[in-house]
């Protein structure tokens, strides 16, 4: 039983990590064509904001110079981006169970790709939206990741009073859509100890949420929060008025040294809660989803900070997160502990003074350790988790109504105790291709 | 005792930095910075050769400025002089209203002065020429009726209407004729929406009457009106914003 257990966990998260590791990024090349700017006016390095582009997305995309209003855009405008990436990945996941004995799995190929839709701009001053339906993969799928709108200046015309209603990405230290991997999640946001519950393992910081975000920011934003108040993703429901409730706050506070040493500093914090129900109706022994109760929660909160080394417009840039985890035991079933980890990333990205800009270079290490296993005898490194990715973007054209570029991109995560006979289980990729949004 | 030599390491690199920004802060840009910031954000509308055409000038009006010249529209000095790196600063921090110059507030002040520096070496001027000194604006009197009023006439008297029309719309009898220096065509101002490219309140409106804007056809007035005659005139041009107080009607409409 353990063998199995252990081996259905190993599967579960080799599987895990082949389809999820590639978050929707966006990088909107519809915004390039309504204000004539090329992208890196918003992006260090696509899809990676820099201040400008903060801003830019914090107003409500928009530039406050009278051509916000859709009336005021040019006629040929059309509030629509495409973003694909065809590539070749080789994959490897060591410590796989034969009848042959113990192997490594080897495979590559051209990716099946998915493609972002983009469909964003302003309904009126103020007013601005986003949908954003992703997949269309050769599976079919389609899923509306994203869908707002996002009224700004609420109160007395004022940047600190904004209100976005609809499924939208929490306000993260940095943004899991705009990560500059193209095949490594965040581990810190999706991550839960091992257990046989569902429940156990929804909430991830990474998944849209649907809710009411408020926030509010200086001028510039160096200075911003962000609340959002949601519905927990993939939470079956219950039976309160307001089902699965969740809550995440953010704040971050820059400051701009102009200097060519450290060009920019910034600190900040998080913390969320999310409940999820743990007991239900049940129909022939089935849960009926929308009756349950019992709402327990799974929490994080974290401490972030980053530094621009060199100017801002070739950064070398480097950010920390370190983050906490805990989740109540209830979520694990009878007889269980709550889940409790700490993790955390260092992330580099540097945009070299050479050749136009057209180099970036980025790497990150991710951790993961859990701190008190959720099930009895469980050991309590079971999935501790290193990650280290590394890659390289060369941009061949900057206009202002595309971009595409060669994206090489290395990662491995080796994940403790987690194959099927107890040893480590590391799985390798190795991602090469051409990213363009236009 | 190792962590204590950490953090010590920490403070010192920090306070290093912050020194290292004070003093170059004060210093004057770098054009091998700014050639940098150029490419990042300027590039798509000035074009690679500072001539004003990038990728984007052929789809927008007013065109982006051709810095070869020298000739810039936003001063402080006076008509037909450079402008200061102070006036540069402020065009690109603040964006130029109702076109596609953007804020570039985010970016800091090195930034904008590294880009300055490199603006610069598009145009021999700049080695050949020292702005002239900022305009002397006296303190603004009263922005009342009586100065409305007296405004309101001497828009009549100095024939503002050929240009930017009786009711003050940008409609001129002459607003169809108007090109810049480079022979681009020029809309007059729109007076009424209550936002102007120069900046919103009457001492940005006077100084534009002081110094007029180089390279297009709003001529300075300094040596035509006095000052008290300007702020009278600013007041005025002040008051045809939507929902401003004292708010007047422009002249056409005011006799109908």
């Amino acid at each position: 039983m353990r063998t199995l257990r252990a081996w259905l966990l190993s599967l579960a998260a080799v599987a895990g990590f082949v389809l999820l590791s590639a978050p929707p990024a966006q990088a909107f090349p519809a915004f390039a064509r309504r204000t004539g700017l090329r992208c890196t006016a918003c992006h260090e390095l696509w899809p990676v904001f820099d201040d400008t582009g903060r801003a830019f997305r914090d107003n409500g995309y928009q530039m406050r110079l009278g051509k916000d209003n859709p009336t005021e855009n040019p006629f040929s405008y059309w509030p629509v981006a495409i973003r694909i990436t065809p590539n070749y990945e080789y994959d490897t996941v060591n410590n796989q169970e034969t009848d042959q004995g113990k192997k490594t799995f080897k495979n590559g190929g051209i990716a099946d790709g998915a493609m972002d839709l983009l469909i964003g701009g302003n309904l009126n001053n103020n007013v601005s939206y986003l949908v954003v339906p992703t997949g269309y993969a050769s599976d079919g799928v389609v899923n509306l990741e994203s869908f707002w709108v996002y009224f700004t200046r609420v109160i007395k015309n004022s940047d600190w009073f904004n209100i976005r209603i609809g499924k939208h990405e929490v306000d993260l230290p940095v943004s899991a859509h705009r990560s500059i991997s193209l095949i490594n999640p965040y581990l810190i946001y999706g991550y839960h100890p091992m257990a046989d519950n569902d429940a156990a393992g929804a909430f991830a910081l990474d998944e849209n949420q649907r809710g009411i975000e408020f926030m509010g920011h200086d001028r510039g934003s160096l200075t911003r929060y962000s609340v959002s108040i949601f519905n927990a993703n993939d939470s079956p429901g219950s039976r309160g008025a307001w089902d699965s409730r969740g809550y995440y706050a953010h704040f971050q506070k820059y400051w701009q040294l102009d200097s060519y040493s450290v060009s920019e500093v910034e600190v900040g914090g998080f913390l969320s809660s999310a409940e999820y129900p743990t007991s239900f109706y049940t129909a022939d022994g089935e849960p009926i989803d929308g009756t349950g109760t019992n709402l327990k929660s799974s929490e994080r909160w974290g401490l972030e900070t980053s530094a621009t080394f060199g100017p801002k417009w070739t950064p070398f840039h480097v950010w920390a997160v370190w983050a906490q985890g805990k989740d109540d035991k209830a979520l694990y079933g009878e007889d269980a502990r709550d889940g409790k980890w700490n993790g955390g990333f260092l992330q580099l990205l540097w945009v070299p003074p050479t050749d136009g800009l057209h180099w970036g270079f980025f790497g990150r290490y991710d951790y993961i350790r859990n701190s008190q296993q959720p099930l009895a005898g469980t050991p309590k490194s079971l999935n501790d988790q290193d990650q280290w990715t590394i890659g390289m973007k060369h941009t061949f054209a900057f206009f202002n109504r595309d971009e595409y570029a060669l994206h090489v991109e290395y990662s491995t995560n080796k994940m403790k105790g987690m194959a099927f006979d107890g040893s480590d289980l590391t799985v390798s990729s190795t991602f090469i291709g051409i990213d363009f949004a236009f | 005792m190792k962590r204590t030599r950490i953090v010590t390491t920490i403070l010192a690199i920090a306070v290093l930095a912050a020194t290292s920004s004070a003093l170059q802060a004060e210093n004057a840009g770098d054009p091998a910075h700014g050639k940098l910031v150029y490419e990042r954000y300027c590039l798509s509308c000035h074009g690679e050769l500072g001539n004003g055409q990038g990728e984007f000038a052929q789809w927008i009006s007013p065109k982006p400025r051709d810095y070869r010249q020298g000739t810039f529209k936003w001063r402080s000095t006076p008509s037909g002089s450079l402008p200061t790196v102070a006036d540069l600063e402020k065009t690109i921090r603040d964006g130029v209203y109702g076109t596609y110059m953007p804020t570039w507030y985010t970016i800091g002040h090195r930034a904008r002065l590294d880009v300055i520096a490199y603006i610069q070496t598009f145009s021999d001027r700049w080695k050949e020429e020292k702005p002239d000194p900022p305009i002397q604006i006296p303190p603004e009197p009263a922005n009342d009726q009586a100065s409305i009023d007296k405004g309101q006439k001497l828009f009549v008297a100095l024939k503002c209407a050929q240009c930017h029309g009786d009711s003050a719309q940008g409609d001129g009898p002459s607003s169809h004729e108007l090109k810049d220096d480079w022979g681009h065509p020029i809309e007059p101002a729109d007076l009424t929406k209550g936002h102007f490219k120069c900046g919103d309140t009457p001492t940005d409106v006077y100084r534009v009457f002081m110094t007029g804007l180089n390279g297009t056809p709003m001529p300075s007035f300094a040596s035509q009106i006095s000052p008290s005659d300007a702020w009278d005139l600013a007041h005025y041009i002040w008051s045809l914003g939507p929902g401003r107080v004292n708010h007047p009607q422009p002249p056409n409409i005011a006799a109908k």
